[in-house]
C-alpha cells in the first residue's frame, strides 16, 4: 500500500423503488441502469475507457437474474482490462469491501485506474417475504434463527440499551431521522426528501421497538460506480478529486452477539477500526468537517458517531437532538440524508456514501455543501457493527 | 432441576437442525435442561455448544448445564416479522447474561412491553408439537 490513491469521479442512480413486480412490463434493468451510471461516472473523471484497468463490482442481490454480473457487465460496456474483473460480498459491507479492492488495485500498482461499482435491486419482493432470508444473515440459524430475530432487531436491542444507560429519550434518538431527512431534501440522489417532524417520526407505526416506521431503512434500490485513480494522474487530470489519506478495519470475531458479555452499545470494531483510519490519515476527530455513516437505523448512527469519536460516549443523541450533526452544525452527519432518507440499497450503500463524500470534498454538493470541506471519514460495517471499515478522505481543488 | 415448560400451539417457524454433535441439546432440552459445553482445560464456557472450545481451539469438550436464570440485558418487541413468523408477531427476543457469565440471545415471553432492563428473568422451554425451543421470563 505505497502509492496515494484518489477518488476522481462518481454517479449513482437516484436511489429508489425501480424494480417493477415480476413478470410485469417494462422491467427496470440494472445493468442498463448501472451502464448510464458508469459512462456518467467516467465522463465526469474526464478519462477515456481505455485507461480503465480494474472492475470490482458490489456482488447484487439474490434478487438479480443476470448471474456472473461482473462479467456480462464487462461485456455490456466492452471493457477489456488487464487489473481484475469480479465481485465482493460482505453484507452490509459489500460496496466499502468493492472500493477497499479497487483502492488496493491501484495502491499495489496494478491498476493506474479501478472501477467501484455495482447495482442492488429487491423492491419487487416484499419484506415479510424478504425477511424470511435477511433473517438467515444474523446470528445462528439453527440457535437464533428459530427465535424469529431479524436483521434490525439487533439494533433495536441495541437502542433499548442505550436508552437504558445515556437517558437519553426516544425523542432524542428520533431526531436523527428528522435531520437526516432535512439534509435528503437538499439531495437529487435521495430516496424521501419531504420534511418531517419529530411528531411524524414517533407516530409511526412500530416496527422493532423502540425503533418506529421512520427509525429503520426503506427497502431501496440503485446502482452507483466510483472511478479511482492514483493520486499522481488525479492531479495531471486537473479536476477537484478526493484523497483516500487513512483506512482501518476491525471484525471483533462476532456474528452479532459474542456469548462473553460485553458492552454491546460501544461499537469497539468501529472504535478500532476509526483510530487505525485516523491514525493513518495523521489527523483526528475534531478534523473531520463531514461523515457519512453507514447507518441502517436511527440507533445506529448515534453509535458510529460516538465510536468514531465524533460525538462523545453516551452524547450522540443529545448532538442530534441539538443540531451539533446537522448540516451547520459542529459535525455534520449524513448530509446524503443516509440510510433512512437518501435510502438503502443495502449491497450498494456505502458506495452512495463515498459518492456523497466525493461531492461535498470537491465543491460539488449544491445546497447541502458544507462550507470549506476538507476533510470526511466514511464507514461501513458487517452485522451489529461486529466489524467496521473506516476511510478518510481529504479534497483536492 | 429441571425448567419448566410453556406448551406452544404448532410447529417451529423455523425448525433447528439437528447435528450428531448437537443432539444431546435437543434432547435435553425436551427434557428441561438447558446445556451447552465448555472445553476440558481450559473449562470456558461457550453457547451454542461446539465440538471445540471456540477461544482456546481445544477438541475436548464436555457438556456441562446452565442454571437458565440470568439477567435482562436487552430486548425488542419484533412487530413486523419475517413471513415465516407472522403467525406469532408482534412477539418479544431478547439478550440475556446467564448468571455463569455467558451472553445467549432467546425469546422473551410472559413480559409486559415495558419490562426493565437488567430484571431476573428465568428459562423455560417452549414445547411445540415439532420438538422444543427455550425461552426467558420474569424471574
Amino acid at each position: 500500500m505505497t502509492i496515494p490513491v484518489a477518488i476522481i469521479g462518481a454517479a449513482g442512480l437516484p436511489v429508489g423503488r425501480h424494480q417493477a413486480r415480476k413478470g410485469e412490463t417494462p422491467q427496470a434493468l440494472e445493468h442498463e441502469l448501472l451502464a448510464e451510471v458508469v459512462i456518467d461516472a467516467v465522463a465526469g473523471a474526464g478519462i477515456g475507457k481505455d485507461m480503465i484497468d480494474a472492475l470490482v463490482f458490489a456482488i447484487p442481490r439474490a434478487y438479480t437474474q443476470q448471474l456472473y454480473y461482473c462479467t456480462f457487465i464487462a461485456n455490456f460496456l466492452r471493457l477489456a482490462v488487464d487489473g481484475i474483473v469480479g465481485e465482493v460480498q460482505g453484507n452490509g459491507m459489500t460496496g466499502g469491501l468493492a472500493f477497499d479492492q479497487a483502492a488496493m488495485m491501484i495502491a499495489s500498482g496494478r491498476a493506474k485506474v479501478a472501477l467501484a461499482l455495482g447495482s442492488s435491486f429487491e423492491t419487487a419482493v416484499d419484506s415479510a417475504e424478504h425477511m424470511n432470508r435477511s433473517m438467515r444473515a444474523t446470528g445462528d440459524i439453527d440457535f437464533h434463527t428459530p427465535f424469529g430475530f431479524t436483521p434490525i432487531a439487533w439494533y433495536a436491542m441495541d437502542a433499548m440499551r442505550y436508552l437504558h444507560d445515556s437517558g437519553a429519550s426516544r425523542a432524542d434518538l428520533a431526531s436523527v431521522a428528522v435531520k437526516n431527512r432535512r439534509h435528503a431534501g437538499l439531495n437529487p440522489l435521495a430516496q424521501y426528501r419531504d420534511p418531517i417532524t419529530l411528531a411524524d417520526v414517533l407516530a409511526q407505526r412500530p416496527i422493532v421497538a423502540p425503533l418506529g416506521l421512520y427509525e429503520v431503512p426503506p427497502r431501496s434500490d440503485g446502482a452507483v460506480c466510483l472511478v479511482l485513480a492514483r493520486a499522481d494522474l488525479a492531479k495531471d487530470l486537473g479536476r477537484p478529486h478526493a484523497i483516500v489519506k487513512g483506512r482501518g478495519f476491525h471484525h471483533e470475531g462476532a456474528h452479532q452477539i459474542n456469548e462473553r458479555p460485553s458492552d454491546m452499545t460501544a461499537f469497539q470494531a468501529c472504535r478500532r477500526a476509526g483510530q487505525a483510519a485516523l491514525g493513518e490519515a495523521g489527523l483526528a476527530a475534531a478534523d473531520m468537517d463531514l461523515a457519512e455513516l453507514y447507518a441502517p437505523c436511527t440507533i445506529v448512527e448515534v453509535l458510529a458517531a460516538e465510536a468514531l469519536g465524533l460525538v462523545p460516549r453516551g452524547r450522540g443523541a443529545f448532538a442530534s437532538r441539538d443540531g451539533e450533526t446537522a448540516l451547520g452544525g459542529r459535525i455534520p452527519i449524513c448530509t446524503s440524508g443516509g440510510c433512512l432518507s437518501r435510502g438503502h440499497p443495502p449491497m450498494v450503500t456505502p458506495l452512495y456514501g463515498y459518492l456523497e463524500i466525493f461531492e461535498q470534498l470537491t465543491g460539488r454538493a449544491g445546497a447541502r455543501q458544507v462550507a470549506d470541506a476538507e476533510h470526511a471519514i466514511a464507514s461501513c460495517e458487517l452485522g451489529n457493527y461486529n466489524a467496521a471499515m473506516i476511510h478518510v478522505f481529504e479534497g483536492r481543488a | 432441576m429441571t425448567l419448566p415448560i410453556v406448551d406452544r400451539p404448532g410447529a417451529r417457524p423455523w425448525p433447528p437442525r439437528v447435528s450428531s454433535f448437537t443432539r444431546p441439546f435437543w434432547e435435553a432440552l425436551a427434557q428441561g435442561r438447558l446445556l451447552t459445553t465448555r472445553g476440558k482445560t481450559g473449562r470456558q464456557l461457550t453457547f451454542p455448544p461446539k465440538p471445540f472450545c471456540p477461544h482456546s481451539w481445544e477438541r475436548e469438550v464436555e457438556w456441562v448445564e446452565l442454571s437458565g436464570r440470568g439477567t435482562l440485558y436487552s430486548r425488542t418487541v419484533v412487530h413486523a416479522a419475517p413471513a415465516l413468523f407472522a403467525a406469532e408477531a408482534p412477539y418479544q427476543v431478547c439478550i440475556v447474561d446467564y448468571d455463569e457469565g455467558i451472553r445467549v440471545a432467546t425469546r422473551l415471553i410472559e413480559a409486559p412491553e415495558d419490562i426493565r432492563l437488567d430484571s431476573r428473568v428465568e428459562t423455560v422451554v417452549l414445547r411445540y408439537s415439532d420438538g422444543p425451543l427455550f425461552a426467558v421470563r420474569p424471574a
